[in-house]
């Protein structure tokens, strides 16, 4: 660990020199200690032949858990980066190395990464997830293309056969990566520059062969490179944008809702069981409340309230203390409710 | 505080050696640790280091260390490491080196320099894929020849997977509620010591925690859901499937189907032949919801040689009386604590290294209310009035107690004994089936156990054993009056 001098740790809380991720959803680090932070992470629209190394998922059919099998629909898989590594120097540098292709993916500036979809919502305790691909935050100035830029003796490292990811080290808090081709071995770190919109490559190959970066221009090199990579604004990210905008409520956006906070992964919407009770076929129908003799029907007030209080009447069978109460604007909770009356009606 | 504890301590150890009434709180204490400042405590993994360090891996990266005090609000927190995604399973290896299983690979993290945090990273071990689900963590335990066991986490099919993914896609592994879209997702692999992977064992939906005990027997449990009627606990062995289908398409040697999971939905006979069963089948509202890591007793402690099993989604942890019958393991479980102060949560577990003390680590995200930390419970000494055993005979159970029983237990009409099947399907957990209720006698009994010869006693079959509450004749209180034998097989012995 870096130790900071005497003085200035006197003037910061004890942990300051412990950059630890926090309940904070815009982690950043700095420049004398950057932030290393792996989770699956944003693909900005990288073209296929950057995946050299993954395979494609495909669409699948819709599968219903009640009745266990396919039902017409299909479910898309999503963009996102599974085995990636995101580093961050404040500001002046964001990028992201990826240990499946052991290569440069993108690089930006002005911050980091929006953790809210997968941390949560401060708001909403911070916990519950409603997507697990954090958004970026800043400007997107370089990102990878075609064949991987390392080039011994003019040929990408990427016809020399399988790249495989070793690990990495810290170098003053600096990572640099560690991969191999064959017997060749590789490491790149990559460090901010004092040109705009650009970063410095620092590149190593145990091979005696030249040493290039596909498309900079730089003297014969052999074992080391040092080069600067010079992008230019490709587009500007905000970080997750969180506004529903729901001024009249309806079932459709209930249905958004349902989805966005998570429900769906508790309750199923076709009667099944789940870990928590299903809303198909609730609304207008009994249910069997523990500690009651009586069921209580699942009208517009029990709805609301097992929204707001899950722990007011907890269903027979089902834990306590298991659904945290959501505290949401008035349309919200209406179309919550209109979403699941929606599902009492046959199709 | 801490003497008032102390002092707890003392009249506790004089109860056992007197007639005094022993109860929950001269036995257990639970304390909450007091996590580093400002962190989410989502305790993904815990470890002890043979100094005594105790490591914790939080979810979001971080892996703090600190050597446990006795105020539990005094740990002095370090930064070791930084930079793990979703890190399930911690190994230390040694003071300044650990090892952990994060989403996409196994990691090894070491202090070089030795100025107090981690700066070399290097995979240890890989080859399993990854989705871009978020329900694919993974945990590890030690293999006892330096290598490990790797149990492997499923997706969820309220997740999507990403186009793009670490190692190969299978389309039927995708199908279906929990799945197995990529390579190993529901297995457990073996790590040697250089961290080559071997797929070992198949049919997991969610092994949170794996352990082998000090014998050199695996163990994993699951989560009810589908393809897993209640919430087991395994017995692990190379080249079994243990129900969950989808995880089949990457078994070369699974020919019957390229859909594995269409296959046994529609061929329920067939699949209860090539599957096996749990050791033990915990009921999921009584027992254990979602259980987490399995870890035996430690000498020092009583119940030493007995299994623990947390509950990831209930404030309890269930204990587990195993044995081996016949070369088939099975057991009864009961709770060792059923709330208690006690959070949801727990999937960890440590033993210090006299025994004393146990800690377990806690997160609930994604879905729920947080139910996370870190929680210690110290063996006070005094030994509670519960259940101490519960024997399979080859007509009926061996109920031993921990401490003499009241003459009230000694009649059988007290002792009531039902029985169910359960069949894990597609559902998102089963109903029990096949409900019976058995008579009772009693056998023989001494001061602190009974036999029941059980009318109807069967393998294949969840005993369900319940009795009343009561005091032992020294006034304890009695812990637990519930518990369920999985009966997988009935010892065959030369009648009396």
């Amino acid at each position: 660990m870096r130790k900071l001098p005497i003085l200035l740790c006197l003037a910061l809380p004890l942990f300051a020199d412990e950059p630890r991720l926090t309940f904070d959803n815009r982690p950043m680090g700095s420049i004398a200690k950057p932030l290393v932070l792996r989770s699956y992470l944003p693909d900005p629209g990288l073209e296929d032949s950057v995946f050299s190394q993954h395979d494609h998922a495909r669409k699948v059919s819709k599968y219903n858990p009640g009745l266990g099998s396919d039902v017409p629909g299909e479910i898309q898989p999503v963009p996102g980066l599974a085995a990636a590594i995101g580093v961050n120097f404040g500001p002046s540098l964001s990028y992201v190395f990826d240990t499946t292709e052991c290569r440069l993916l993108y690089t930006w500036q002005g911050g980091f990464v929006d953790m809210t979809p997968y941390w949560g919502d401060p708001d909403k305790g911070s916990r519950v997830s409603f997507d697990y691909v954090p958004r970026l935050v800043g400007t997107l100035f370089w990102q990878a293309s075609g064949p991987d830029p390392i080039e011994l003796d003019g040929k990408s490292i990427q016809q020399l056969g399988p790249r495989v990811f070793t690990g990495y080290r810290l170098e003053n808090d600096t990572p640099i990566f560690e991969f191999a081709t064959g017997s060749t071995r590789f490491t790149l770190s990559i460090t901010p520059s004092n040109k705009p919109l650009s970063c410095d490559l620092t590149l190593t190959s145990s091979s005696a062969a030249a040493l290039s970066w596909r498309g900079i221009d730089s003297p014969p090199a052999t074992g080391k490179l040092t080069v600067t990579l010079v992008g230019s604004d490709l587009s500007k990210f905000q970080g997750y944008q969180r506004d529903n905008k729901i001024t009249t409520a309806s079932a459709a956006a209930g249905e958004t809702l349902f989805n966005q906070y998570g429900c769906a992964a508790c309750h199923s919407i076709d009667g099944s069981k789940s870990h928590g009770p299903s809303v198909g076929k609730l609304a207008g129908h009994p249910v069997e409340i523990e500690g009651l003799d009586q069921p209580v029907l699942a009208d517009r007030a029990y709805l609301l309230e097992s929204i707001k209080a899950p722990n007011a009447k907890i269903v027979k069978g089902y834990p306590p203390n298991y659904m945290p109460p959501f505290g949401l604007p008035e349309a919200e909770y209406d179309s919550l409710i209109l979403y699941i009356q929606s599902l009492d009606k046959p199709e | 505080m801490t003497s008032l504890f102390l002092k707890l301590g003392v009249i506790g150890i004089l109860a056992t050696q007197t007639l005094y009434a022993v109860k929950f709180n001269d036995c257990y204490r639970i304390e909450d640790i007091k996590l580093p400042a400002g962190a989410p405590p989502e305790v993904g993994a815990i470890d002890i280091a043979s100094d005594g360090t105790l490591f914790i891996v939080l979810r979001r990266g971080d892996v703090f260390r600190a050597k446990p005090t006795r105020d539990p609000a005094a740990f002095d927190w370090q930064l070791f490491a930084s930079g793990f995604d979703n890190g399930c399973g911690l190994d230390i290896v040694s003071p300044t080196k650990i090892r952990i299983t994060q989403m996409a690979e196994m990691t090894e993290a070491e202090d070089s320099d030795g100025d107090g945090s981690a700066d070399r990273f290097t995979r240890f071990a890989h080859g399993w894929g990854l989705s871009g689900n978020y329900h694919e963590t993974n945990a590890l335990t030690r293999d006892g020849k330096g290598g490990y066991f790797i149990a492997v986490g499923t997706a969820s099919f309220s997740g999507p997977t990403f186009k793009h993914t670490l190692g190969t896609f299978s389309d039927a592994g995708r199908r279906g509620r929990n799945y197995s879209a990529v390579k190993w997702k529901g297995w457990v692999l073996h790590s040697d010591a250089h961290g080559k992977i071997t797929p070992w064992a198949s049919g997991f939906r969610m092994a949170n925690g794996i352990y082998q005990d000090p014998r050199g027997e695996l163990w994993a449990g699951d989560n009810q859901g589908d393809w897993k009627a209640i919430t087991p606990l395994y017995h692990v062995e190379k080249g079994k499937f243990y129900g969950h289908p989808n995880s089949l398409v990457w078994d070369p040697a699974f020919t019957k189907s390229k859909d594995p999971l269409a296959y046994y939905r529609s061929r329920l006979d067939e699949y209860n032949r090539d599957r096996t069963p749990p050791a033990v089948e915990m009921p999921h509202m009584e027992i254990n919801r979602s259980a987490g890591e399995p870890m035996e007793i430690p000498i020092g402690s009583h119940f030493a040689g007995q299994m623990i099993l947390p509950d990831n989604n209930g404030e309890r942890v269930t204990r587990l009386m195993l044995e081996e019958i016949e070369g088939v393991w099975q057991g009864a479980c009961t709770h060792l604590i059923d709330g208690r102060g006690l959070r949801s949560g727990n999937h960890r577990a440590r033993f210090t290294a006299d025994g004393k003390q146990l800690f377990l680590g806690q997160t609930v995200r994604g879905w729920g209310i947080p139910a996370e930390g870190l929680q210690r419970v110290t063996f006070l000494g005094p030994v509670p009035f519960d259940i101490d055993r519960i024997r399979i005979t080859r007509d009926g159970f061996k109920v031993s107690f921990t401490h003499p029983i009241p003459d009230s237990l000694k009649d059988a009409q007290v002792w009531k004994l039902s029985s169910c099947t359960y069949q894990p399907k597609w559902t998102y957990g089963s109903e029990p089936e096949n409900h019976r209720e058995h008579a009772v006698r009693i056998a023989s009994s001494d001061e602190k156990s009974l036999t029941l010869k059980v009318d109807g006693l069967a393998s294949g079959r969840v005993f369900r054993i319940h009795f009343p509450k009561c005091d032992s004749p020294d006034g304890s209180p009695l812990q637990n009056n519930l518990a369920f034998y999985t009966v997988n097989r009935i010892p065959i012995t030369k009648p009396d």
